[in-house]
């Protein structure tokens, strides 16, 4: 199996639009930015309005879990990331 | 295309974006749909008492919530290790039943998750001497083990 990713995009990225993309009901709407601070990946997260909530999740579970998973992916690439959410 | 397929190739999509050599494999007990997914990625997934693995089911059960209804349960393991740690937390749980019999005291066993409440619950259901139950309003709670006079 190749583990390389096509292009530029970076795996954090990738997994966070392939699992944000799986939870919406609106994919087409759905923007990942990566911008570097400080030796940080700084993801930004953009959705349709109505999908939000699907996000957050109950009592924000499914953000937490989403920010487990961005850490677990840069922590196997040797990176620390954040995520953003923006509403 | 059924649920179990369509959520084994999100899974591969998953893992495949993250970087890792992971296999899934597909098993259907009584209880749930186990998708075990192995290879020696499956570190980074399993450290920290599998918070990634955790992390992965919870997004994988929402993502699919509607296509799961209410009959279907799906458990995301890795490497066996969901697996192992549901044997640890059933024998424990009958171990509590043992020193609750033999001290007349209930004991307490957590704070868990619902998954792990949901074992729990399960095994001491088994004993037909004994109860369980969950106490507390937040996502973790504590289980009471007791037994009959």
């Amino acid at each position: 199996m190749s583990v390389t990713n096509s292009g530029d995009v970076s795996p954090i990225r990738a997994v966070l639009e392939v699992v944000v993309r799986a939870l919406v009901d609106r994919p087409e709407s759905v923007r990942v930015t990566e911008t570097e601070r400080r030796g940080m990946s700084v993801l930004e997260l953009r959705t349709s309005p109505e999908d939000m909530g699907k996000i957050i999740g109950r009592q924000g579970r499914t953000a937490a879990a989403l920010r487990t998973l961005v850490a677990v992916t840069a922590e196997k690439h040797g990176k620390r990331a954040q995520l953003d959410i923006k509403d | 295309m059924s649920v179990t397929t369509e959520i084994t190739e999100f899974l591969q999509d998953v893992v495949q974006a993250m970087g890792l050599d992971l296999t899934p494999s597909i098993e259907e007990t009584d209880d749930a749909t186990r998708i075990n997914l192995v290879g020696e990625d499956g570190g980074v997934l399993v450290r920290r008492g599998g918070e990634g693995l955790q992390a992965l089911q919870h997004l994988a059960a929402t993502a699919f919530r509607r296509q799961l209804g209410d009959d279907n349960r799906i458990v995301i393991d890795c490497n066996g290790f969901r697996k192992d740690k549901d044997a640890e937390l059933k024998q424990m749980a009958l171990h509590l039943v043992s020193k609750a019999r033999s001290s007349g005291m209930p004991r307490e066993m957590g704070p868990l998750n619902p998954y792990e409440r949901r074992i729990v619950h399960l095994a001491i259901a088994e004993d037909p001497g004994a109860t369980s139950e969950s106490i507390g309003d937040a996502f973790m709670k504590t289980v009471i083990i007791s037994t009959r006079k």
